[in-house]
């Protein structure tokens, strides 16, 4: 009896595998009728932040104008170790070029020189590898644009004011350079950060802690968040106790479903875009697969979104 | 079974151990006051003593468990003040408690070296060396075991056993020895005697706690008895008698330790037909093969047999426990019985007294309240909701007439001595209003003046017309209280004595399996 | 112990008063009080609007911890509460942002959903006798997974995708600004004085009902409550179930706050609800522990988290200090054998 008992379950077990591989062995099969000449493999470090569920969109509708490309996407899940098994798995399958978004340089750096020392085109994408055994990185620079919105601030505030900054995890690449930056765009101003800490790119936490600040500082001009989440979760601690008016919010990434949408809706000031590099990626990728020489660095350009130019589609930011 | 005569030991009067003026208290409760204890080489001393005397305490002062306490133990000529039960086993002190305490899963070689395994030079094992010392051991004490088996695979005589033979190998001069028998059958208690022999002869000293008074009589040279935490006297077995022995320990007489019994029979209220209680898998034969048997209304039906004999399994076949498995014909009260589960036997009126409180006979963490109502909870909580004020006038009522000894209604019951725990355990099946009990072991642990109290306790409920099912492995319980019994041997009915007919003697012989006494 | 024992001298009430689990527990919150007044962050400690949102902020937490104390009663565990707190969140923005349900109706689904998620982990444990610890394990894998693919891996937003690819802003439904209002004078927000209510639910449950009555009783011992006709695979499938419950109740009130959904939402909340729970001193080995202790287990972590981030303290420190911190809470409520 007990024995039988984990029939019933198995059975809808099998069913629901079954449905599950059916669908994605039938996406492949549509893929494959319009017979692509080159595979790509897109290795993805983690889907699990927004930014980089975009990144894959927008390799797949660059790649969608394109039918001689298909691509198969990975994701490591935040995981070195997987995302290595991924890249050497595409070698073994013998892909035509792979666009990597690595988790992390060192452990990734072994994988990727291997594949790109058996010929196969390897474009590296938003984090680095070590070394050069690699053909092409795209990435935007988070250095500059943290800059930038430092720029924008300090202009922003008429040359002083008291700033909120809230920083994404400060072990991370991203956050020390959106920091250091931001530091270097204020510099010469009397523009002072009053209050900072580390709110793990998570809006939740930086709802606390800009909780923390309001009841601290009587008296804060500007909250400048290393990312849209961040800078949302401030605006709504400061509607909670009734200050959100008082305060000028400025955020990164410029999704176009996050800090685009709030800039629309007037609760950030300024969003300032971290693209994605997906379109880039594929139109490398091509250049690469037909031949063509391509540079060995592209460092993409971004746009501020401001309350004033986000229906005209922001403002491209000087290089 | 060595002969020793009266009041002093016959060899060796060394002195091992002697304890004096030991007082401990419990966050201010004083458990022990002013005790003595004394301990020769090659002597078994027992100490006697009601549940909650303080036997246990002064023990676990002794072994190490408690190294906070006032007074003075002398070893020999050394006065030691044990930290730990490491350091007084390193000192020749082992103690055998009632739970054993083996690690189940490994290996009988690898329990008894437990914590100082033999090692090579390169700090590798050497499991060959160990398992040879393990079987010598052993064998001294005329076991054969394979002792690279799980000790778990073996019954709880053998784990007993091994924990006799850890202890010899610290080569401990003193060991103690914690109600050793109360999970032993007959013949695994000689053989436990035959091992103390031994270890008197080669001079150990054995503190000895038991609650039998039989078994007290036949291996005690001396007896200290200890009342409340008070130190009442210590006398040679063969000049203290057992009346004088009872009177120490519960501080009055009591007449006679059973009550006396009438049964004049009454309807059937319990008919159990072809019964069979299958085995796990790969079992030999069925736990219970084939029994029939009936009770009637006011009856004691005893069910004789030693250990595996399927007495303990045919209660708890019957009662559900084991699921819808069992197989056969019952009928209560005249309608037809099927084994479902406990709560559908509860609702038919049957209980249940397990004979393992702690495994399975009450919640520690529960209040005596608690526990008193959680098999007819659904009395006190119309539409789930608990009246409290109702619960609590229940188990006021139902304190007062088992005469509980706490604190308070709300203490938890894990903090009772084992006669309470026992009495609360009975409370919570008398609140279901059974017509047939079922009681697997009611005195296993429980001291004289409880004892009695529950036998007392049987009568009443049976002269309120109940029925009682009763295992007990204490034979005068069995043969003063039981008015029919069935002795049963490996699953099968081997005999049936009326209460007249049956002795010591027939219902042993149908226990080990000889079918020729079966009488009706 | 013996009636007939009279109590010694030292038997001080203090020394009683001490081994209550409640007033331990009280201490360790009193502890993290007393660091706050010293170190205040120029004085900010002092206002109101401090404490306030410290209830707030873990009012969240505090939810999901009634309900893993009733697991832990039983003896059990529920690794799963910070994934199901996740894909409710996400199917509460999906149903009334995106589909425009009818808002009590999405509650009510949202409710189910959870409670769902936690009597499946409930009916692995008790049919199938799964250790707790492997089936809320694979529930949280599961959960998080289900969250991920209902959301497409995307916040649920106010932001909606047009067929087109563009984006569209719609209004909140009024239900998300109903949850993330205050109260009484703006002096109590309704996530807070939804915790408390479902303190006070539990309570009622643990003391006051049958069923609560048995979750004790199994968590003490479950084969003696079996015997003593205890439901013991009801009672299980029930306090997982009411787990999954108040998860699908923290997920919504987590939503509303965040005005959206985010599949990843409550990624290791399962830590610090259990962090929680041990903290007011229920025993993880189930049988004993009140909701009271956890309210205060609650307040604990929540002034921790509130004074570290007044004084903006850094990541790094932040997380030794409540390393220790709990060492030091699970210390005072260690009994002496």
């Amino acid at each position: 009896m007990k024995k039988l008992a984990g029939l019933p379950a198995l059975a809808v077990l099998s069913a629901l595998s079954v449905a599950a591989l059916g669908c994605s062995s039938k996406e492949k099969a549509s893929q494959q009728e319009e017979g692509p000449r080159w595979t790509i493999g897109m290795s993805q470090c983690n889907l699990g932040e927004p930014w980089r569920v975009q990144m894959n969109a927008d390799i797949r509708k660059a790649a969608e104008a394109h039918p001689e490309l298909r691509v198969v996407f990975k994701d490591a899940q935040n995981d070195n170790l997987r995302q290595r098994s991924h890249v050497e798995e595409y070698v073994r399958t013998g892909v035509d070029l792979i666009i990597i978004s690595p988790k992390e340089a060192a452990p990734l750096t072994q994988p990727v020189a291997d594949a790109y020392g058996r010929g196969i085109p390897v474009i590296v994408l938003d984090r680095r590898v070590l070394g050069d055994r690699y053909t092409c990185f795209i990435g935007a620079d988070n250095k500059r644009i943290g800059r930038a919105a430092g720029r924008w601030i300090a202009e922003r505030l008429g040359g002083s004011g008291r700033v909120v900054e809230l920083k994404g995890l400060m072990t991370s690449t991203p956050g020390q350079d959106r920091h250091s930056g931001f530091v270097g765009g204020i510099r010469g101003s009397q523009v002072e950060v009053i209050f900072e800490a580390d709110m793990k790119w998570l809006e939740p936490n930086a709802r606390q802690e800009m909780e923390s600040a309001l009841a601290r500082f009587e008296d804060i001009d500007l909250v400048y968040a290393h990312n849209d989440p961040g800078a949302h979760g401030a605006y709504l601690a400061a509607k909670a106790a009734g200050r959100e008016q008082e305060i000028i919010f400025v955020g990164i990434d410029g999704l176009p479903q996050e800090g685009q949408i709030y800039v629309k809706q007037g609760l950030l000031e300024a969003s300032f875009e971290y693209p994605t590099g997906g379109k880039e990626a594929v139109e490398t990728a091509l250049e690469i697969l037909s031949g063509q020489e391509v540079p060995r660095e592209i460092t993409l350009s971004s746009r501020v979104f401001t309350t004033a130019n986000v229906e005209q589609g922001g403002e491209w930011l000087e290089q | 079974m060595s002969q020793i005569g009266p009041g002093s030991p016959a060899r060796s009067p060394e002195r091992l151990l002697l304890m004096e003026d030991i007082v401990k208290s419990f966050s201010g409760v004083r458990v022990l006051d002013s005790v003595r204890f004394e301990l020769l080489a090659g002597e078994v001393h027992v100490l006697a003593g009601e549940n909650g005397a303080g036997k246990s305490t002064l023990i676990k002062i002794l072994s190490g468990a408690y190294s906070d306490y006032q007074g003075t133990i002398r070893l020999g000529e050394r006065t030691v003040n044990f930290r730990s039960p490491q350091e007084a086993l390193a000192n020749g002190i082992s103690v055998i408690y009632q739970e054993i305490s083996l690690v189940g899963p490994m290996s009988v070689a690898d329990n008894i070296f437990l914590g100082r395994e033999t090692v090579r030079a390169a700090g590798w094992l050497a499991p060959k060396v160990q398992q040879q010392e393990a079987r010598r051991l052993l064998e001294e004490l005329g076991l054969e075991v394979d002792v690279t088996r799980p000790v778990e695979e073996y019954p709880v005589s053998v784990q007993q056993m091994v924990e006799i033979v850890k202890a010899l190998s610290y080569d401990s001069q003193i060991i103690v020895m914690d109600e050793p028998t109360s999970s032993l059958t007959e013949p695994e208690v000689e053989r436990l005697f035959a091992i103390i022999g031994v270890l008197k002869q080669r001079g150990c000293g054995i503190i000895y706690i038991s609650h039998k008074m039989e078994e007290i009589y036949r291996i005690a040279d001396r007896i200290t008895v200890l009342r409340d935490g008070r130190y009442v006297g210590t006398r040679a077995a063969a000049e203290l008698p057992q009346a004088e022995l009872i009177r120490w320990m519960v501080g009055r007489e009591i007449s006679q330790q059973f009550p006396r019994r009438d049964f004049s029979g009454g309807p059937v209220i319990l008919k159990v037909e072809h019964l069979t209680v299958p085995g796990g898998k790969g079992a030999a034969h069925p736990l219970v093969d084939d029994v029939s048997f009936e009770v009637r209304a006011g009856e004691i039906l005893g069910l004789a047999g030693l250990q595996g004999s399927g007495n303990s399994d045919l209660l708890n076949g019957l009662f559900g426990t084991f699921g819808a498995t069992v197989r056969g014909s019952v009928s209560l009260e005249g309608r037809p019985f099927e084994v479902r589960s406990p709560a559908h036997s509860i609702d038919r009126s049957l209980a249940l007294l397990t004979n393992d409180r702690k495994a399975n006979g009450m919640v520690p963490q529960m209040s005596i309240s608690h526990n008193l109502t959680l098999a007819s909870l659904e009395k006190f909580s119309a539409l789930g909701w608990i009246e409290s004020a109702k619960e609590i006038q229940a188990g006021r009522n139902r304190m007062e007439s088992l005469r509980i000894k706490a604190a308070s209604l709300f203490q938890e019951v894990g903090t009772l001595s084992g006669g309470n725990q026992q009495k609360v355990i009975l409370g919570k099946w008398l609140e279901t209003g059974p017509r047939v009990l079922f009681l697997d072991e009611p005195t296993r642990g429980v001291d004289v003046a409880v004892k009695h109290e529950i036998y007392e306790l049987m009568n009443q409920w049976t002269a309120a017309g109940c029925a009682i099912l009763l295992i007990t492995s204490e034979m005068p319980e069995l043969l003063a209280m039981a008015d029919r019994i069935l002795v049963m041997y490996r699953g099968r009915v081997s005999a049936e004595l009326d209460r007249r007919q049956a002795t010591q003697e027939k219902i042993l012989q149908a226990a080990m399996g000889e079918t020729s006494v079966r009488q009706t | 112990m013996n009636g007939q024992i009279s109590p010694g001298p030292e038997n001080s009430k203090l020394a009683r008063l001490f081994r209550s689990p409640t007033v331990r527990a009280l201490l360790s919150l009193l502890v993290v009080v007393l660091l706050g007044l010293v170190f205040n962050a120029e004085g900010a400690f002092f206002k109101w609007g401090t404490h306030r949102d410290m209830l707030r902020q873990v009012s969240v937490f505090g939810i999901l911890a009634c309900g893993m104390t009733l697991v832990i009663i039983t003896s059990g565990i529920d690794l799963s509460v910070g994934s199901v707190l996740g894909l409710t969140a996400v199917l509460f923005s999906l149903f009334s942002i995106h589909l425009g349900w009818w808002p009590w109706l999405t509650v009510v689904a949202c409710f189910a959903a959870g409670a769902a998620c936690g009597a499946a982990s409930g009916a692995l444990i008790a049919r199938f006798n799964i250790q707790p610890f492997i089936a809320t394990l694979a529930m949280m894998v599961f959960a998080r997974g289900l969250a991920k693919f209902v959301s497409g891996g995307q916040k649920i937003s106010t932001a909606v995708m047009q067929p087109d690819g563009t984006y569209q802003y719609v209004e909140v439904p009024r239900i998300f600004d109903l949850l993330n209002a205050r109260i009484l004078g703006e002096n109590l927000t309704v996530v807070t004085l939804i915790m408390l209510v479902c303190v006070a639910g539990c309570y009622l449950v643990l003391a006051k009902l049958r069923w609560g009555r048995y979750f004790y009783a199994v968590g003490g011992n479950e084969e003696a409550a079996r015997l003593s006709g205890v439901p013991v695979a009801a009672v299980k499938v029930l306090a997982y179930g009411l787990s999954g419950f108040f998860c699908a109740l923290a997920g919504i009130c987590q939503a509303a706050q965040e005005l959206q959904g985010d599949p990843e939402a409550g990624m290791a909340y399962e830590l610090t609800a259990i962090a929680i729970v041990v903290i007011g001193g229920t025993s993880l080995r189930g049988g004993r522990g009140t909701i009271w202790l956890t309210l205060l287990g609650t307040m604990t972590i929540g002034y921790l988290e509130k004074i570290l981030s007044i004084n903006a303290v850094g990541e790094a420190s932040r997380l030794m200090l409540t390393g220790m911190i709990i060492i030091v809470a699970v210390l005072f409520q260690k009994r002496e054998s």
